[in-house]
């Protein structure tokens, strides 16, 4: 009893007593090393910032890294070269940069101004160390003429040298990325204030390993080792975790504990501002953000966040050993698997800093690292998890994963941003998503947002619809070639001495507060306009216009589970189909400037804009896209036709029915003479009965998958699950009944006879348009072996040879669809398919009630069907 | 006409059937679900008593004699149960040469110790009347409480020894009787070791009206205790490890819930070693602060007192809310210390240690509330001690250790050296109630985060390492 505790102590004592104590988290693998300056002094001595590029450079090939990093290689904009100062042809970080920096025009834009600008979205490395000709910027002489060494200085308001010398250069922050507890405020700080050989540096003052000095930096000496290495438990080198991803791409939080709390929309967390997504593994209903109906989100934010499936994990660099695998394309048929990997020793000294990633639209031209990643269906069995929607193929080929999976998002979102007006901080006008209200209040109600569904060609050369968010944008444009106007020139017009210009006030200022409120901000009008173009053309500019874009944004984060998914069939095949909601690009924007939609690349925006309540909004128009969603979509010249056709027939029957009963009341009522026939065999009047309720059943199913919003009595998918079992049970009795036919010679009664079939069929018709009403005979007697008229025939030969198997033909392409898309999308795809097949449909329907009524022109009005019932007719004796 | 209107239906049968029948045949199914409402117990129908029972009642057995009346059987089922005989059947452990019968009569905990000595406040939640000392008669049909369990009046308290309280309307209680409701259980479970919430963390008083935040069960859904703890003549399904070494007659999720409802392949994959209240209680005592270290030796001392931090009689105390359970093996069995076991007075004691490793197949993690103390031990002989704390000469009344553990030792027959000192002790209170909505359950990362606090001591467990990365327990090592 004892021996058995004395085995239990070392267990359990440890857990209960020291756990907490215990079990820290493991330690880094990563050696011990000392910090290096930019001359290879331990930074203990020298008290010179640190050069990541030397220090890491130690054991690593800086150099490979530096030189394979699309962070390196995409955070500044080259200088001077056509691409800068055109304004291009969609939206990219040019441009932005452009408008948003304070410089007096885009001549002026220098790497030191941009550094500080947007340095802090920028790993360092590449332009902010090497000049264009490959020269360390600190080694060639600062001159006022080369954008490289100069920078607009604000408030000397001119160009003046930059020395770089002083300000040190940024090398590529290994840091921001491979330690845990980051100072990126500190960082940031460093770039803004130009102090650029600092920025890496300050990146360690969380961590404890530096504290801030009047001049730069200290090193705290309790965070090193007698060796002069810094404390391996104090720099933590690791792989990059979310949290580093978050501190430049968007809101990133960790703690399943603290609540989240975000005004979103904000343009340092760009992921999350230009899409609302965020990236956590906390519930929605958890987080202390105002959502509407909060306590209803216990979903995740990010599932795969929930999951633990990190950044890194889908986004790994591009010869990870562990997550490296050979294309299908490129590898040799014979081999599954190539067991030869790089070794880890290898991968560690040339890490490729390239991250495997998917496309984007505004990348899309410029890298090679698109569509490198893993994809959805890489990771996850779609194929086993959907067993539970019907026609997964044609969903899966039509829709994105994301466009189901990520139905909505959370956070504020930026809808608009319109630099033509700016506000007395020099911001432009903008609007934001999911929120009713004044943006940045906590107390303001979010709703969330469901992003718009575009059609995207995605890798395997498809386009399917996915999500995005898309960002509207207007701005002012000079010149020919157009060139942006830059904040300093708005400056001047709309705040020329720090307070808003007269004339400016007094066209804008709707309350007459004094002030330019944000409500007040947009050119709204053609006055508004002209006066804001006349002061810029005063300043020099060639024809001053307005111009607008749209930022499309893809969305692929904020995955929901199951539960959360887009599931309903009536979500996407109704007249509210979720594809073609409208949705919101602005709620004010400047008069009459209306952006083009967006129609290269990978993206192609079908829909139109269009004004709502003084807002323009997209209204995508998936048939465009080339998609017919049935249940939504409808070709309204096919309808139109189909319905005039089954109405001319029903007032034609309705005519011809009034006539033979005014007709009827004249006749002399004689009582003829009248014989059993034995007319169909129980076999006839079976398959007869079976097709017919199988025909009434297809066109009222039929309606419902059609229109469900109008005749939805039952459910979109019940509806298709029944008009599939009657097309089977249809087309097996067609089948049963044509052997039949055939095998009991019995088909002969369907064949016209040639020889004077034209004057038969004449006769017949004659005996319609006159004889019935004068109690004449019927030109041809019905018997068992020739049941059918000449005009029966030719009906019958009609339908059986071209409306039937021209109906079976398209239904089962249609249901085909997700087996054989290519088949189908020979004959035109669904677009035709669906609207021929509806089309024939009402060629039925206009078939049924004239069949019907005919029924009545018998020997009585139901002889027929009595015959058709029973199998005896009662007819003339002749 | 007659042989025309039956092939008129023969005609629409056979229309039908080949319409209909691949309609069914085809139909897509829904995938079967298990449905937990039908293992749920029929509650009996009441049968109101007022009517039945009349007159005056001199004391609690003339209650029982009435309803003995009718109920013919029912003392003789109470008096099988443990609810009556505080103890189990004899079991065999490693140790003992004798087969050992353990149960609230004579285990020792690491609250007020052991009942032994101090019978009459202990027995104030037996099933009886007069259990006042050793010499309690087992046997007497007259002693069995009816009441304590099926007063439907919310007024009967008992007092010391188990008698009805001063004040009892005996003849309302009667009259008022009932199926046992979370009243009646609760009276005692709520109230374990003295106090609303002090034992278990997971049953307190908040479950009277539980909201759907403390408990699904009872809050949501308004189970009754006998709902899940399933009765049949008078022996209620359940045991605890605090007195008990085995799981017979034990109450599991799965005496309801599939096995196997779990959507996500990735949980199905935990329930054989994670069990359901693991990921289902993330956090126990959600309203009331329960105790969860007690230290006697600071008892006596003339110290501000305040019910959750100290008291003379009883020492220091610490209590806690919203508390994160511990997670060990358990399968479903524990480890008991048995009065005389010896211990290491270095060493924290064991009092009830769940069984199971992670070798063991049955054995499944498992959430518990765990309580340390520092208690009262023959620094001699080296065992734990049933001090007399209660009554004439009682450590309650006098502050006197040593003459405490005489006189307790006087009645458990264990030999006392006349040397005392405190030594710590552990205890393990499953954490079972208080089952979270299934939104509130436990997440991924709860448990395999490296990046934050991990519930789960992978190492400590057994486990190589995180089994998210390193795999779930095998039978080799790999």
């Amino acid at each position: 009893m004892m021996k058995r505790y004395n085995l239990l102590f070392p267990v359990l004592l440890g857990a209960i007593l020291f756990a907490q104590c215990l079990f820290a988290q493991p330690q880094s693998m990563h050696p011990a090393f000392p910090l290096l300056d930019g001359n290879g002094k331990n930074v203990l001595q020298s008290a010179q910032p640190v050069s990541t590029m030397l220090t890491c450079g130690n054991c690593h090939d800086t150099r490979y890294i530096e030189s394979h990093s699309g962070h390196v290689a995409f955070g500044l904009f080259p200088l001077n070269t056509q691409d800068s100062t055109a304004s291009p042809q969609h939206w990219n970080r040019t441009l932005y940069n452009l408008l948003t920096m304070n410089m007096k025009n885009p001549a002026t834009g220098s790497v030191a101004n941009q550094l500080m600008s947007y340095g802090a979205r920028h790993v360092g490395g590449g332009m902010a160390v090497y000049s264009s000709t490959g020269q360390r910027l600190d080694n060639i002489p600062a001159q006022t003429d080369n954008p490289e060494t100069s920078y607009w200085d604000m408030n000397a308001g001119q160009i003046a040298a930059w020395n770089w010398r002083e300000s040190g250069v940024v090398e590529m922050n290994c840091f921001i990325c491979h330690i845990p507890v980051i100072d990126n405020q500190a960082r940031q700080a460093e770039l803004a204030a130009g102090r650029f050989a600092w920025a890496n540096t300050a990146t360690l003052a969380r961590a404890g390993i530096v504290n801030k000095t009047a001049v730069g930096f200290a090193y705290n000496k309790t965070s090193f080792l007698a060796d002069g290495s810094v404390d391996p438990d104090k720099i933590r080198i690791s792989d990059p975790g979310n949290d580093n991803c978050g501190s430049c791409h968007g809101i990133v939080h960790n703690a399943a504990t603290d609540i989240l709390i975000s005004p979103g929309c904000n343009a340092a967390q760009w992921a999350t501002e230009t899409t609302g997504q965020i990236i956590s593994p906390q519930k929605i209903a958890v987080s202390g953000m105002n959502l509407v109906n909060k306590n209803d989100l216990t979903r995740s934010w990010d599932i795969h966040a929930e999951r633990l499936v990190e950044c890194v994990d889908c986004h790994h660099s591009a010869n990870n050993p562990a997550y490296y695998q050979e294309s299908a394309s490129s590898k040799p048929q014979h081999l599954n698997f190539d067991a030869r990997k790089m070794s880890i020793q290898e991968y560690l000294y040339r890490p490729s800093h390239q991250f495997v990633r998917g496309q984007s639209w505004q990348l899309s031209t410029s890298t090679q690292t698109a569509n490198t990643m893993r994809r959805c269906e890489s990771c996850h069995n779609a194929e086993s998890t959907h067993a539970w929607l019907p026609y997964k193929n044609r969903h899966f080929n039509a829709l994105a994963c994301e466009s189901c999976h990520i139905p909505k998002l959370y956070s504020p979102t930026r809808r608009l941003v319109d630099w033509t007006v700016i506000n007395d901080h020099g911001q432009p006008r903008t609007e934001c998503r999911s929120i009713d209200g004044k943006f940045g209040s906590l107390s303001t109600p979010i709703y969330g947002y469901e992003p718009v569904l575009l059609g995207r060609i995605e890798p395997d050369g498809r386009q399917r619809l996915a999500p995005y968010n898309i960002i509207s944008l207007w701005y002012w444009v000079h010149g020919a070639p157009e060139q942006p106007v830059t904040l300093a020139m708005l400056q001047q017009v709309y705040y020329p001495n720090g307070s808003p210009a007269n004339n400016v006030l007094a066209s804008l200022d709707a309350n007459q507060n004094g002030a330019l409120d944000d409500d007040e901000l947009c050119l709204d009008t053609p006055a508004k306009i002209d006066l804001v173009a006349n002061k810029l053309a005063a300043l020099g500019l060639n024809s001053p216009r307005i111009k607008s874009v749209l930022a499309p944004f893809a969305i692929h984060h904020n995955v929901a589970g199951r539960e959360w998914v887009t599931r309903n069939c009536e979500s996407c095949h109704s007249n509210q189909s979720l594809i073609t909601r409208p949705f919101l690009l602005a709620n004010n924007y400047p008069h009459n400037v209306q952006p083009d939609l967006i129609t290269t690349g990978i993206l192609d925006m079908n829909g139109s804009l269009q004004s709502q309540e003084g807002g323009l909004v997209f209204k995508p128009s998936a048939r465009a896209a080339g998609f017919y969603i049935l249940g939504h979509d409808r070709v309204n010249g096919v309808q139109i036709a189909g319905a005039a056709l089954f109405i001319l027939v029903l007032l034609g029957i309705s005519a011809h029915g009034l006539l033979r009963y005014i007709a009827s009341r004249k006749l002399l009522k004689t009582k003829e003479k009248t014989k059993q026939v034995y007319m169909y065999t129980a076999y006839e009047r079976i398959w007869h009965w079976l097709q017919a309720l199988a025909i009434i059943g297809l066109i009222f199913t039929g309606l419902i998958i059609h229109s469900p919003s109008v005749f939805g009595v039952l459910s979109f998918s019940y509806a298709i699950y029944l008009h599939n079992v009657l097309a089977l049970i249809l087309l097996v009795n067609a089948f049963l009944s044509a052997f039949y036919h055939f095998a009991s010679g019995k088909i002969k009664m369907f064949l016209p006879e040639p020889e004077g079939f034209f004057s038969q069929a004449i006769d017949q018709m004659l005996y319609y348009l006159s004889g019935i009403f004068k109690g004449a005979p019927h030109p041809f007697e019905k018997t068992h072996d020739k049941k059918l008229n000449p005009l029966q025939k030719l009906t019958y030969l009609v339908i059986l040879n071209i409306l039937l198997p021209v109906q079976i033909i398209t239904g089962i392409l249609i249901w085909g669809a997700q087996h054989w898309p290519t088949i189908a999308a020979k004959l035109g795809g669904l677009l035709f398919l669906v609207p021929f097949h509806s089309l024939v449909a009402w060629f039925f329907a206009a078939f049924l009630i004239l069949h019907i009524y005919l029924t009545t022109t018998g020997h009585t009005a139901t002889s027929s069907i009595k015959a058709m019932i029973s199998g005896w007719e009662e007819i003339k004796k002749s | 006409m007659k042989r025309q209107s039956f092939k008129w239906i023969l005609l629409l049968f056979s229309v039908a059937l080949f319409l209909i029948a691949p309609i069914l045949l085809l139909i897509p199914r829904p995938a079967k679900q298990s449905d937990p409402w039908s293992n749920l117990p029929t509650r009996p129908i009441h049968t109101n008593h007022a009517d039945l029972i009349k007159g005056e009642f001199a004391d609690g057995s003339a209650v029982t004699r009435r309803c003995l009346e009718c109920h013919e059987d029912a003392a003789v089922q109470i008096m099988k149960t443990s609810h009556w005989t505080w103890e189990s059947e004899p079991v065999s452990i490693m140790g003992h040469p004798k087969p050992v019968i353990l149960g609230k009569k004579n285990a020792i905990n690491n609250f007020c110790i052991g009942i032994t000595s101090n019978w009459p406040p202990c027995t104030a939640c037996h099933a009886g009347y007069g259990w006042a000392d050793n010499s309690f008669d087992f046997g007497n049909h007259e002693n069995v409480d009816c009441l304590v369990c099926h007063d439907g009046s919310g007024q009967y308290v008992k007092g010391n020894a188990g008698y009805p309280a001063e004040g009892v309307d005996l003849v309302a209680a009667a009259r008022s009787v009932k199926i046992a409701t979370r009243d009646n259980c609760g009276g005692c479970h709520f109230r374990g070791g003295g106090g609303d919430a002090v034992k278990h963390g997971d049953l307190d008083g908040s479950l009277y009206f539980p909201s759907e935040r403390i408990d699904v069960h009872m809050g949501k859904h308004n189970f009754i205790c006998t709902d899940c703890h399933v009765t049949r003549n008078h022996d209620i399904k359940g045991r605890s490890i605090s007195v008990s070494f085995h799981a017979q007659n034990q109450v599991y999720c799965t005496d309801c819930h599939d096995k196997n409802l779990h959507a996500d392949e990735r949980i199905t994959a935990h329930v054989s070693t994670v069990a359901c209240q693991t990921c289902h209680i993330p956090e126990a005592a959600l309203k009331e602060a329960t105790k969860m270290h007690w230290d006697w030796s600071a008892a006596g001392q003339d110290l501000p007192e305040d019910t959750h931090e100290y008291l003379k009689i009883k020492g220091r105390f610490v209590y806690a809310k919203n508390i994160q359970p511990e997670y060990f093996w358990y399968n479903g069995s524990a480890t008991h210390y048995i009065l005389g076991d010896k211990i290491d007075p270095d060493e924290p004691t064991m009092l009830n240690p769940p069984n199971g490793d992670i070798n063991d197949r049955n054995a499944r993690i498992f959430p518990f509330k765990v309580h340390t103390a520092k208690q009262i031990f023959d620094a001699q002989y080296n065992y734990l001690l049933v001090p007399k704390t209660y009554g004439k000469g009682g450590f309650w009344t006098e502050f006197d250790w040593n003459q405490a553990a005489k006189l307790g030792s006087a009645d458990t027959g264990l030999p006392y050296s006349g040397h005392f000192g405190f030594v710590s002790t552990v205890m393990f209170w499953p954490i079972t109630h208080m089952v979270a909505t299934k939104e509130k359950a436990l997440q991924c990362i709860d448990c395999h985060s490296d990046t934050q606090k991990s519930r789960m001591d992978w190492t400590a467990l057994g486990y190589d390492g995180d089994p998210m990365f390193r795999g779930g327990r095998k039978t080799s090592k790999l």
